[in-house]
């Protein structure tokens, strides 16, 4: 009797009490779960592949900063391999962000979605990360969100991504990207105030579409190319905050490295698309 | 305050902390070792910056007090490179013979840091190191790479090569003077903008 009351109990205590914790150190999701409110991380939150992590409107996650093997990156993080679903308002935005009193880029790693077999992102806001999303090998939707204050804004490789409607401002490269066959769709953002709008790292064939983005005030280059981009890339329809278009001075191209590709905004618009509206609530 | 609404059939606390998984792209950081002086600080910190801005991975620069232990440091891994000076490698590292010859003096040094260490002399940056110093060996400065750090980047060297020939006496010394405030970075990133580097 005892141990049938005993195992009633740890039935009860597993499945049907809601856990309720704030603070979690290294933590592996290989369930589904949902998640509200706020919760500060101080590791490595890991979904697997058979797990499923759902963030409801309004969900604050907080990362620490933890540096565990002092690079002056920190280290906790946000890891999916399985599935992913961010979907905010705009009233009540998803927020990830630094438990820092004086919050830096690079306090927090990434959220960082590798093979993940869903990933879904609208109303969120990733800040002061090393990354504020990197996808990697996976499809990934992202939209209505805003990335800022991180080391790269959204980065991705091999990957298929469609991010649209976002804001990315004031970080060191909004757009980091590693083709590699990957394709994309980036339409109708804004990305300024970043040192670099968009880094083309390497690999990249065209096969990402920019277009009708408002790609404006990225000090010094609006484009730049990594080391090993040899392959011409043309991002087409965007706003560049000139009417003349996507001026030489803004990019770093074959025209400063004889060994890179070379950079073209063809048909560039001749006002901006406004196209963070939502977010801004204006 | 976090819920989780739903059940919850697997729930694994992890107390003990890992250890960080080696996760690519933000896993690709490099270290670059400076001995002390103001010279080293710059040249470090412009093949930093050069790295960094051109690849976007992350370099750090670490501080040591001497070759030696520099060295020391990249022999055990501890650091991806450093700038050495062809005359400390020559009598200091290989407690070798002084040559007179800048040039014989370069491929001396750089054959055995090969052959014997695994470690590999880049292009020296073009400034006579010695009458920088002021001292009497015979001497260049130029990058000192691990072997394997090369494999595992192999643009590396042809990027870092971009520096060679790149800094001539009255550039180095001008590049002290403006780093002796401590802005190191700063003056590094000034440099490889003003010529096209970056």
């Amino acid at each position: 009797m005892i141990a049938l009351l005993s195992i009633l109990s740890l039935l009860l205590f597993t499945s049907c009490i809601p856990l309720q914790i704030s603070e979690v150190s290294d933590l592996v999701i290989s369930d589904q779960q949902v998640w509200q409110g706020e919760v500060r991380i101080k590791g490595v939150v890991r979904v697997t592949r058979e797990g499923s992590l759902t963030l409801l409107p309004g969900t604050k996650l907080v990362f620490s900063r933890i540096d565990r093997d002092a690079d002056g990156i920190g280290d906790a993080e946000l890891f999916v391999e399985g599935e992913f679903v961010a979907r905010g308002t705009a009233d009540r935005p998803i927020l990830l962000t630094s438990a820092a009193t004086n919050p830096q880029p690079g306090d927090w790693k990434f959220l960082y979605l590798d093979y993940a077999r869903k990933a879904e992102i609208e109303y969120l806001i990733s800040e002061y990360a090393y990354s504020g999303v990197q996808v990697h090998f996976c499809r990934a939707q992202i939209s209505f969100s805003e990335f800022r204050y991180n080391i790269d804004g959204v980065r991705f490789s091999t990957a298929n991504i469609s991010l649209k409607e976002s804001y990315l401002h004031h970080n060191r490269h909004g757009i980091r990207y590693e083709e590699r066959g990957g394709r994309g769709l980036v339409q109708r953002n804004r990305i300024s105030d970043n040192r670099i709008g968009i880094f083309a790292v390497t690999r990249g064939e065209g096969r990402t579409l920019f277009e009708l983005n408002d790609i404006i005030d990225n000090e010094p280059y609006q484009v730049k190319m990594g080391l090993q981009q040899t392959t011409a890339l043309d991002f087409p329809r965007n706003w560049w905050g000139d009417d003349k278009g996507l001026s030489a001075e803004t990019v770093f191209d074959q025209r400063r490295d004889r060994s890179l590709g070379r950079v073209t905004g063809t048909d560039p618009l001749d006002r901006p698309i406004n196209a963070t509206r939502q977010i801004e609530g204006d | 305050m976090m819920k989780v609404l739903r059940p919850v059939p697997v729930l694994l606390l992890l107390i003990l902390c890992v250890a960080n998984m080696a996760f690519s792209c933000v896993g690709k950081s490099l270290e670059i070792g400076t001995t002390g002086s103001v010279q080293q600080e710059v040249l470090a910190n412009i093949i930093a910056e050069l790295i960094g801005e051109r690849t976007g991975t992350t370099v750090k620069v670490v501080p040591f007090n001497s070759s030696d232990e520099a060295h020391a440091a990249l022999l055990k891994a501890d650091i991806d490179m450093y700038v050495e000076y062809t005359g400390v490698g020559q009598t200091v590292i290989l407690q070798a013979q002084p040559l007179a010859d800048a040039d014989e003096l370069y491929k001396a040094v750089k054959d055995r840091y090969n052959q014997e260490l695994n470690l590999i002399w880049l292009k020296p940056f073009g400034f006579d190191a010695a009458q920088s110093l002021g001292v009497t060996l015979p001497a260049e400065a130029a990058p000192v790479v691990r072997k394997d750090t090369l494999k595992k980047f192999p643009a590396l060297a042809r990027l870092i090569n971009k520096l060679g020939g790149k800094i001539d006496q009255q550039t180095i010394a001008l590049l002290e003077k403006e780093a002796s405030g401590g802005q190191s970075k700063q003056v590094a990133h000034g440099f490889l903008k003003n010529n096209r580097l970056i």
